[in-house]
Formats: C-alpha cells, structure tokens, sequence
C-alpha cells in the first residue's frame, strides 16, 4: 500500500499532470530550436534563411522561459498547496479554468510566431522582450495577456486553499511549501502589472492601430519592470524543490525552517524594485536611478546566499546521518546514484556558477563589458536553462509517480540524462561566456562580420564555436533521454510499490520562527512602497521625457495640469540632484 | 529564532561581499570617473532628426583634443561608417536611432550603449593609441540585424584632418572656352591647415598651396583653356591630400541643344550622376568604364 | 503527506546509520565549501573587475573626472 499524490488527490493529479505534460511539449519544440540556433549561429549547419533565425529564437525564448517553466511551476505549486495544507483544491473547475486559459493563451501567442516560417502576412518575430518599435501581430500580445490571466487566477487557486484551510486552522502556521507558494505568488502579481500595463495600455492597441506610436523607452521599462522578477518567478519553485526536496532525498532534513521562510520574504520585497539593471546602457534613465537599482539588486544577492548556506547544510546533514565524515568527505555518502538527487545538486551547482556572472551582471558600469554579448546568454543557461530547467527534469523523475501512479521507467537512463545535461551546459555555456568577453554579441543569426573579426587572448573563436556546437549536442541528446523516460513512464503499468507523497522534516521548525513572518499583508505593502520608491521616478520622467505615447505625438493625450507637472518636474529635479550630492560626497570620501 | 554560528558568520560573509561589490562600482563611478549613458541629452524626433548633429552625421571637432560624434543607427547601418578620429583624443559619441531599438557597440572594448529612437546616448571616449575597432549593434532589429556592423578608426595625429573636397566644372564646353575647374576645400578641424589643391586634366597638372583657417571654407578655381584639350572627353581630378573628386568634361565643336538627347544630361556634373553613368555604362564604351572606376574610386577616398 | 509522516521511515531513509538531532549537527562541511565558495567568489571579482574590465579599454568617461583623478592625464 502506497501513499501517492495520485491516490490522495486524483482530481488534481490530473490537472498537475496536464501542467507537465504541456510544459514538456513546449521544452520538446523549444530544445529542438535551441540545438537549430547553435548550428546556425556557429555555421555548423545552416539549413534556413538568417532572416528565420529570429523566428526561431522568438519561439525558443517564449516556449522555454514563459511556457516550459510557468507550466511545469503552476503543477508543482498545486501539488505545494494541496500537499502540506493537505486539503484539495477548492473547486476543480476553477483549476481546470485557469489550466485551459493557459494554453488557449500559448495557442493564441503561438500562432503569429510560427507564422513567421510561413510567407502570410501574420508574424511576431520579436523575440520574447518584444521591444517596441519591433511590432508583432495582436494575436501574440493578446495571448500573452491570456496566459499571464490564466496565471493569476491560479493564484487565486492557491489563496483560496490557505484561506480555506485558515478557517479550519486558525492557529497553525502557514506550513512551509504553501508559504513559498503564496510569497511566489504575491511577487508575482506585483510584477506582471509592468508588463501587462505594457502590452493593455500600449502594445496591443498600438498593434491594433488604435494608438499611433508608443515611447519604446516607456514600453521597455515596463517590460523589464515584470522581466527581472519573472526569472524569481521561475526560480522560486527550484527554489522550493531544494528546500523540502532535496534534503528529504539527501537523507536528512531542512535545516532551518525560519531562513527559508525570510529568504522567500527578502524575495517577495526585493524581487521587484531593481529591473531597471537590465538597462544600465539605456539612455534617458539618470545614471542615480540605475544606481538605486544595483543597490536594491546586490541586496537581493542575500537570500539566494542564504539559500546556498541553509541547503547545502541540509544535504551534509542527511550525508552525515548516512555515515558521511570530515570536512568535505561527506559529499560521498550523498545519493549521487538517485537522479533526482543528482540532477538537483548539480543544478544548484550550476546556480553557484550562475551567481557568479550575475554579480558580474549586477555590477552597474562592469555591465559596459557584459551587456547583449554571448556572456549574458552563457548566464541565464546556467539560471533559468540549467538552475531551473535540470532541477525541474530531475524532480520530474520524483513527480511522474507521483502523479501517473506507474513507477519511473528508467532509473539509470535519468541518472545519464541528468549529468549530460550538466556536461552538455558546462561545454555551452562555458564558451558563450568567453565568447561574450570578446564581445560576440547576443541575438545573432551570423556573429561573423566583414570588416573585423573577434581577437580572443587564450584560443581562437573557433575553438569556442565547437564548444558551443558541442555542447548543444549534447543537451539535444539529453532532452532525448529525458523524453524517453516520460514516454516510458506514461506508458508503464500502474504499480504498487511507489514512494509516499512527502516532503522533508525540519531540523528547525516554523515554531522557532517569529510569527511576523507569517504576516503576508505586511510584506505585500512593503513590497508595493519600495517598488513604488524604486519606480515611479524613472517612470515619471521616462513619459515627462519622451511622452507616453512616444515623441513623435508630444501634445497627445494625458494633460494631468500644470500643477501636478511643476510638481514632478521639481521632485524629479531635487531626486538628481540629491544623489548628485551622494555621488559627489562619496567622492570627497573618496580622495 | 536561532539561527547556526555558521550560517550566522556566513550572513556577515555575505554582507561584506555586497557591499564590497558596491563600493567596487563606486569606486569605478567616482574614483575612476566611468560614467553610465544616462539622460544628459534631451529627446529628439528619430523620424526626422533634423537638429543640427543628425541631419549629417559626421566627426566634429569642438576643442583642442576633444570630438564629438553624431552618429545615427537605422535597419541596418550605422552613419557614419567608418568613422575616424585621431589618436590621443577625446571623444564624444551622440547616437540615436531613425527607427527600432538598436546598440552601438565598440568590439572589444567598454564602449556599449542601447541605440533608442528619441533618445540620445552619450559617451565621452579616449583614444589614445591608433587602432581599429568593429562596431556591431547587438540588439536584435530586424531581419538583417545580423548584417549591422560599421568601424571607427583610430588613426595617427598627422594623418587626421577634417577636410570636405567638392569639385566643379561644366559637362560640356564649345572648343575655345575656358573650362573653370572650382575646388570648394572646407576645413572643419579649429586649427588652420596648409595643403596643396591639385588639378590633373588631360596631361596637365596644375597645383596651389592654399592655408585654410579653422572652420573656413577656400575656393580655388583653375582655369583651363579647352582648345588645348583639343575636342573629346577629358577626365579631372582634383586631389587635396587624400580627398579627391574627378568628372569628365566634354569639348565639343558645337553645343548641343539642352533638351536634346541623354547626352544632355551629362552637362550636369555634380557626383549625383550616378544614373546617367550607369546608363552609359549600359551603351558599352570603354571609355565610359573607365570612367566609373575612377569615380567610384574617388568617392572611396572622399568616404576615407 | 504531512511532515510527521517521514517519521513512518520510508525506505528512501533506510539507509541511515544514525540519527543526528538539530543540537548536535554542526554543519562544518557547509562551512567550508562556502568558504571556498567565498573565497572563488572574491578572487573573480577581483579579476574581472581589474583585468577583464578596466583592462578592456577605452571606457566610457566623463572627461573632468578622469582629468581630477588621474592628474592632468587628457592634457
Ligand atoms: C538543448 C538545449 C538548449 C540549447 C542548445 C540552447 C541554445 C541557445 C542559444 C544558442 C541561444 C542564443 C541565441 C542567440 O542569442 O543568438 C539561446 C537563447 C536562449 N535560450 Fe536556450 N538553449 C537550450 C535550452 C534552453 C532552456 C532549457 C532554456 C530555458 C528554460 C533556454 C532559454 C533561452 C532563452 C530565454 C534565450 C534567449 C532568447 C532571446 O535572446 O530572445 N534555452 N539558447
Ligand atoms: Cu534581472
Ligand atoms: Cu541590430
């Protein structure tokens, strides 16, 4: 007699199990032009006309970072909720409702993108930050719109369950997964009113026709107001897998329960306030304002750090309960042979890889050597590609039977899949970040040019493009084990003999954390005032600047009075010369 | 809440990092003056871009050592490409966009910036050794993106100048006219410059030495008589340093009628006449190849 | 399901030969990678901030600061 989530909540088995499998389709179309870009870019094997590589890559961007990882993450939320409050959702319909909104939305964006192989007039080949000018076809926007909406009534999903359960448990502390969840989604609302305010008030009735132009510095401050955070959105659930996973897997228990529960707050608060780091060579943003950013960012470096601390001590301590010993001799009676265990820690040492280049990215002037090369792409390969994308793959190993009820069809098959990705990315990503250093840019059908080529002081561009072709080859090649276990899993029979649906025990439990912590309405408010510190500046004098619908259309629309304009016009002037006066204090300081 | 020794040494760990990597980027901004493109340029209309600056994107020299650059990127160009300054300068990049997103980028170097119409991004550059550096746009801008690159050069001090050749002469003359040949030489440079306007007609080469002061434009006009050309086509070439320009004049018997034939055409004589050369071209004299290899190979130099 | 229920030893925890408590761990091991970790995480900042960055010259300046901090080195 097992104990399975299947068996506990068929109902939602099946709705967490539709959330996977279309998460994998879109890994499976998504993968397959990742290894096409990697030939093409490299001029291994060049197949299609240049001009279709943006297609392409629109395609690999949107189907990996928006439809592969928000599937596979509202799956395992709905598994978080109804696991530890252990109640089922409240009404399977709504489940369903937002499940099927989510996919007529990718339907929807889906369509223009393909399009773009096709000679119809029908296109959106640009790219998944769709900056404007670029302009895609209504379609796209409005499935975006669709799917995000779809996202936040599965929220509602989720705080329906914890209210419900509040009623019922008055006393008890938000159990850790579901508070994971709820701070997950709370950041998440925050973030995605920047992009929907991009796309419902300007792209799309712009794309429409309705409006004639949109100030394209406006329009991408509000896309990288949701952009930043949406990579928290995808992390997050990593995030949760390492904390009530893997220390589970690694024989031993969370460690903390009180700093996993500040690390997601420190999160819900700082996820936000800081993309305008993504625009540090942005013209018309004041140099203070990217300041503010980079501070708020390098603060944010805090929690994944914590993170680093409280999860390894959790996998030494399950590895010492194993019979592990010494300084770093444990390390071998962790499970290396379990691919769930495996691929999570080497995806969370790839994380540690990552973190490094990010601060390197974070760093506001060192961002002139970084910014739009191959370096950034070698980066978030390792986060979101690798970090997320193998933590994913290899609990999916753990998921499937939990979800199907069949057993998983191939344990050492995953075990090969799982370290070939890490191989596969080491080679990859390794070599896009050397290849960003000589400047290779970011985004390119051909990165080869007429008039100079790229000097690299150690090895030769070429050496960089096998590595890259190589790599590529190979995380193709693991994509393809990884399917084969899903197919094989989903066509074995049920079976018995399955691990029970639980998640680790702490070593310190949620009574040693302080009960404000719990306090999400608390956090919430905090979250909104430093986002509205960190954005409402730029945004004010972005549209004071350029206008909000661009400088073509200066006396357009939005007279909001004098009185009001004399007042930002001064706030905005006293906030630059305010940290004028840091910046020149720091500089006295400084001599 | 009790949080580990350790853990609690490593959040001390941690916070100094942060703050290290803070002060690191302070001490860039401040100590070593690295400035971020920031919103020191007011907007502009990047469907017109009829301000000074843009309307002709160009190297403009505004003090002893100091540039400035205006420089434009559109699907999928850069203006000016390449784009020269002089070794041991400063220079400030004006770049802004006629249509969608795209970045100017230094390869190899830190100088990077997002190109966004209505914006302008500034970046104050030195160049101290001579060098040559590609410039790509790594932001994705359309369909040939992959196509955008320009160069800037670096070149040695006394090889630098800022000089605009434009020479003119009539298409055609009736034998026994004189042919003026005016040599319009500018010298944008602040300092004055001594060079020599030479005239090759023919088998004759004539030569002045002209000093232009900083900002000043010098007309040279030489005079030739056409009878001793003697009737038929005669290629010139004005040539001031590395500048050149070069045409074709006509000495006939009789002029024709102005209305008359494409023939006519040819008495214009500005370089814009491209077509008619090519339409020459077309008629297949060898005379008339020539002439477009010179011209091309003038309009090279007048470009370097 | 709930997080008692580990306690009904599944057999993924079979292999334990103790049972260690939350006031006798002492994550030494964790201690010590981090600290490597720390120690990579500064020697690259350094390297990359100094050789990669300031040596990918020319930068982007603002001409009178670089005048104030280097001397008269744009003369
Ligand atoms: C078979 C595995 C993969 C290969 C070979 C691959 C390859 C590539 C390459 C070569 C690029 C750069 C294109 C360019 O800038 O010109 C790229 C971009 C990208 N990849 Fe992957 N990738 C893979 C898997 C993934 C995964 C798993 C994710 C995320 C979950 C991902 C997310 C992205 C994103 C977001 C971009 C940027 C798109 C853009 O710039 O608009 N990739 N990929
Ligand atoms: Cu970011
Ligand atoms: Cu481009």
């Amino acid at each position: 007699m097992t104990n399975t989530y299947i068996e506990s909540f068929p109902a939602e088995a099946k709705v967490v199990r539709a959330a996977f499998y279309s998460s994998f389709l879109a890994l499976a179309i998504g993968g397959l032009f990742g290894i096409i870009q990697t030939l093409h870019r490299t001029g291994y094997y060049r197949f299609m006309d240049s001009a279709d590589y943006y297609t392409v890559l629109t395609a690999h961007g949107v189907l990996l970072a928006i439809t592969f990882t928000i599937f596979f993450l509202v799956g395992v939320f709905t598994w978080a909720t109804t696991t530890s409050l252990d109640r089922p959702v409240e009404d399977i319909r709504f489940t369903w409702a937002w499940y099927g909104l989510m996919v007529v939305g990718t339907v929807l964006t889906a369509i223009p993108i393909f399009a773009g192989f096709t000679d119809s007039e029908m296109s959106a080949s640009v790219l998944f930050t769709f900056y404007a000018p670029l302009q895609g076809h209504p379609l796209f926007y409005f499935g975006l719109v669709l799917f995000v909406v779809g996202t936040w009534l599965a929220g509602v999903d989720w705080f329906r369950s914890w209210w419900a359960w509040k009623q019922e448990h008055p006393d008890k502390r938000i159990p850790l997964p579901t508070f994971m969840v709820l701070t997950t989604t709370l950041m998440w609302y925050i973030a995605t009113l920047g992009v929907a305010a991009a796309i419902l008030l300007f792209l799309l009735p712009w794309s429409l026709g309705l409006v004639e132009s949109v100030n394209p510095l406006l329009t991408r401050t509000l896309f990288w107001f949701f952009g930043h955070p949406v990579v928290y959105f995808w992390l997050m659930p990593a995030y949760m897998m390492w904390y009530v996973m893997l220390p589970k897997i690694s024989g031993g228990k969370l460690f903390s329960d009180p700093l996993a529960r500040v690390v997601f707050v420190l999160f819900l608060i700082l996820s936000v306030p800081t993309g305008i780091h993504h625009q540090y060579l942005d013209p018309g943003i004041a140099e203070g304002f990217k300041f503010i950013a980079m501070t708020n960012t390098m603060f944010l470096l805090l929690p994944s750090l914590l993170t680093a601390f409280t999860v390894v001590a959790s996998m030494e301590h399950g590895a010492r309960q194993r019979g592990g010993t010494g300084y770093l001799g444990w390390l071998k009676a962790l499970p290396w042979r379990d691919p769930v265990f495996a691929g999570m820690a080497l995806a969370g040492l790839m994380f540690a890889a990552a973190g490094f280049s990010g601060m390197i990215n974070a760093g506001m002037n060192i961002n002139y050597l970084v910014h739009n090369t191959f370096w950034v792409v070698g980066h978030f390969h390792l986060t979101v590609g690798t970090a997320v994308a193998l933590t994913f793959m290899a609990v999916t190993y753990w998921f499937l039977p939990q979800v199907t009820g069949k057993a998983l069809w191939n344990r050492s098959v995953a075990l090969g899949q799982v370290v070939l990705w890490f191989v596969g990315m080491t080679f990859m990503s390794n070599a896009m970040h050397r290849g960003g250093l000589l400047g290779i840019p970011r985004r390119t059908a051909e990165p080869q040019y007429d008039g100079f080529e790229f000097e690299a002081a150690v090895g030769s561009v070429g050496e960089l493009d096998a590595q890259i072709a190589l790599g590529g080859a190979l995380l193709t090649l693991s994509l393809v084990l990884f399917f084969a276990n899903v197919v094989g899993t989903a066509l074995n029979s049920r079976s018995d003999d399955l691990p029970a649906n639980e998640y680790a025990d702490t070593l310190s439990g949620p009574s040693d954390a302080p009960l404000v912590l719990d306090n999400l309405k608390l956090w919430t408010a905090i979250a909104i005032v430093l986002v509205i510190f960190a954005y409402s500046f730029p945004l004010l004098s972005i549209i004071e600047r350029g206008g909000l619908f661009g400088p073509e259309l200066t006396e357009l629309p939005v007279h909001i009075g004098l009185g009001l304009e004399y007042l930002w016009a001064t706030t905005i002037s006293t906030v630059t010369t305010a940290s004028e006066t840091v910046v020149a204090l720091g500089a006295e300081v400084n001599w | 809440m009790n949080i580990h020794t350790y853990e609690k040494l490593w959040l001390v760990a941690a916070m100094v990092l942060i703050v290290g990597f803070i002060a690191t980027i302070t001490y860039g901004s401040v100590g070593l003056g690295i400035t971020m493109v920031g919103d020191q340029q007011d907007t502009v209309e990047p469907t017109e871009l009829d301000d000074e600056r843009f309307s002709d994107p160009r190297v403009a020299q505004v003090g002893e050592n100091e540039y400035e650059a205006y420089v434009t990127a559109q699907m999928f160009s850069f203006q000016p490409d390449p784009i020269e300054v002089p070794e041991d300068s400063e220079v400030t990049f004006y770049v802004t966009s006629r249509d969608v997103i795209h970045s100017f980028s230094l390869v190899g170097t830190n100088v990077n910036t997002m190109v966004i119409p209505g914006e302008v991004a500034e970046m104050t550059v030195e160049f101290d050794e001579p060098d040559e550096y590609g410039v790509v746009c790594n932001e994705y801008c359309g369909p040939n993106h992959h196509n955008m690159e320009g160069m800037v050069y670096v070149v040695p001090e006394d090889e630098f100048d800022l000089t605009e050749l434009d020479a003119e002469a009539p298409g055609e003359v009736e034998t026994g006219d004189d042919i003026d040949v005016t040599a319009t030489v500018e010298n944008r440079l602040l300092d004055p410059i001594e060079t020599t306007v030479t005239l090759e007609i023919g088998n004759e080469t004539v030569s002045e030495d002209v000093t232009i002061d900083g900002g000043e434009t010098d007309e040279t006009t030489f005079t030739v008589d056409s009878a001793q050309l003697g009737e038929g086509d005669h290629e010139w070439t004005v040539t001031v340093d590395d500048h050149t320009d070069s045409w074709t004049v006509t000495v006939a018997d009789e002029l024709e009628d102005d209305d008359a034939d494409d023939d006519a055409d040819e008495e214009s004589n500005e370089n814009t006449d491209a077509g008619d050369d090519a339409d020459d071209g077309e008629n297949g004299t060898e005379d008339e190849t020539d002439t477009d290899e010179t011209e091309s190979d003038a309009s090279g130099g007048d470009g370097e | 399901m709930s997080q008692t229920a580990e306690h009904e030893a599944s057999n993924e925890t079979s292999e334990h030969v103790r049972e260690i408590g939350h006031d006798e761990f002492d994550p030494i091991g964790t201690l010590t990678l981090i600290g490597i970790y720390f120690l990579i995480l500064v020697f690259l900042w350094f390297f990359m901030y100094f050789v990669e960055f300031l040596g990918n010259d020319p930068t982007v300046v603002s001409g009178t600061l670089v005048f104030l901090a280097t001397g008269a080195r744009s003369a």
